[in-house]
């Protein structure tokens, strides 16, 4: 992933999810860049909210 | 230096939230003079007054530095977190609930019903709060012209819905609804226990009691949900298995007192506050009757303005500094959240009630590992309500004085008188 990885913030926690490490105990491999976790499926793991109350960080 | 007596008293006072104003005030000059200071008053252990939004989240995401269960979560003299703790036999909370537990104990019981109150997992509840919403809309429009709306539905529905998902019968509900406001509104003489100001010993001792009752009440609810599982939440609680293990009485008692109590009380002060700013301001009325998805904004702005649980006690594991303050092991901190609510490098026009905010960055629910475990459940609910009442109602104006619950911790108005008319 190198330099263009990217880090997401959920807006309602402030827990990130980090492009480079994924989210393994979602089935989401490390590396899987933020566009491409599956919004069907994909929820903050500290408090459920889902895939577009995430926001981009300052990277 | 210390924070002058005067805001550090006010900060405390549960009538000064009853007054809203008297306690805007005071963190407002705080936010500006002292954001960030230890607050000394006799009878209780010195306190970091946390008042900025910023140094609340910075304080709630770090779980591991900023312990919740060490000292006593909501504001306790010296003398009572002493007594409590004789009580528990070394616990300074009464109640062992997720909100005094930290680490692995916090994570483990979290995960008992987080997968149950995800934003999808309780979509399929939507038809049935639905039915329940229109049933408080036809009680309310049946009273003809005004009513209480506090009172008559704001306390009612969210006790209704939740209770629903507990399992817990109707006939039930009077009796949690009372047990709740003698446990959060201990200060006032119109909901507490004795029905008149207490001491501060004497509010331990109630709030000793009526924990007794709901022990008593849920300890047959263990026996009926382990013998007849089902899939309502307290049976979930009944059953749940941490390391192949029951939960402990203290743990299992914690979590059905908070979800029965917390679980619907935040719920209801903020339908309660929503409806009075409502009745301000009725041309909201019209405007979100002619653009409805105009009402998540409004429940988002309701939540900030409200804030239903005013603060949360936290006490640091290490030296460690905040908002440019160092802060030493062991100390206390006090997180503000009607301040962080009102927090002018965050929110424009602080104490204007706007539907316009957008990303609306309100901590009431709080933030990090701890954030509200009911809050997507609590925006569902209130966003149901308003999008019934909204389509059958015409005009809404206050038609008294409304009021708030004397209290510190959770609370919000307790009487809105409001006069209507139907479409």
């Amino acid at each position: 992933m190198g330099t263009s990885s990217r880090r997401w913030r959920c807006r309602s926690c402030g827990y990130i999810y980090d492009e480079a490490l994924g989210l393994p105990e979602q089935d989401i491999a490390p590396g899987t860049r933020f566009e491409d976790v599956p919004e069907e499926a994909f929820y903050c793991p500290d408090c459920g909210t889902e895939k577009q109350d995430f926001e981009l960080m300052d990277y | 230096m210390a924070l002058e007596l005067t805001l550090a008293e006010t900060v405390i006072n549960a009538q000064a939230y009853a007054d809203g104003d008297r306690v805007d005030a005071a963190f407002r000059r705080i936010r500006t003079e002292a954001p960030l200071d230890v607050a000394e008053l006799e009878g209780f252990d010195p306190f970091w007054v946390v008042s900025r939004h910023a140094d609340i989240k910075d304080i709630e995401r770090q779980p591991d530095l900023f312990h919740n269960g060490d000292r006593s979560t909501f504001m306790s003299s010296r003398e009572n977190e002493a007594k409590v703790k004789a009580l528990t036999g070394g616990d300074p909370n009464l109640i062992r609930s997720l909100v005094s537990l930290d680490g692995q104990e916090h994570k483990d019981l979290r995960g008992i019903l987080f997968p149950h109150l995800t934003p999808r997992a309780i979509r399929p509840l939507e038809e049935q709060v639905r039915k329940i919403a229109r049933e408080f809309v036809d009680h309310m429009l049946a009273k003809g012209s005004e009513c209480d709306f506090a009172m008559d539905v704001a306390f009612l529905y969210p006790l209704r819905v939740i209770m629903t998902v507990l399992g817990v019968p109707q006939e039930d509900e009077p009796f949690m609804l009372k047990l709740t406001q003698e446990l959060f509104s201990n200060a006032d003489p119109e909901l507490n226990r004795s029905g008149k100001e207490q001491t501060p010993e004497e509010i331990l001792k109630s709030l000793w009691e009526t924990t007794m009752e709901l022990e008593a009440y849920f300890g047959a609810v263990t026996k009926r949900f382990r013998e007849n599982p089902s899939t309502e939440v307290n049976s979930l609680i009944a059953n749940a298995k941490v390391n192949g293990e029951y939960l402990n009485h203290r743990q299992i008692m914690g979590y059905y007192i908070i979800a029965a109590t917390a679980g619907h009380d935040t719920t209801s002060n903020t339908t309660a506050g929503a409806m009075w700013a409502l009745a301000e301001r009725p041309e909201l009325l019209g405007q979100m009757q002619a653009d409805p998805s105009l009402i998540s904004a409004f429940v988002e702005e309701s939540i900030r303005w409200v804030v239903p649980v005013k603060h949360f006690m936290r006490s640091a594991v290490a030296d460690c500094e905040i908002g440019g303050k160092r802060i030493a092991a062991g100390d206390w901190l006090m997180l503000c959240y009607q301040s962080g609510n009102r927090d002018e490098t965050v929110f424009d026009t602080p104490f204007d009630f706007r539907l316009d905010r957008g990303t609306n960055p309100q901590i009431a629910f709080g933030y990090g590992v701890h954030v509200c475990l009911g809050q997507h459940l609590a925006r569902m609910e209130m966003r149901i309500l308003w999008e019934e009442l909204f389509t059958r109602l015409k005009s809404v104006e206050l038609a008294g004085t409304p009021s708030r619950t004397i209290s510190n911790f959770v609370c919000g108005p307790k009487h809105v008188p409001i006069r209507f008319t139907a479409q």
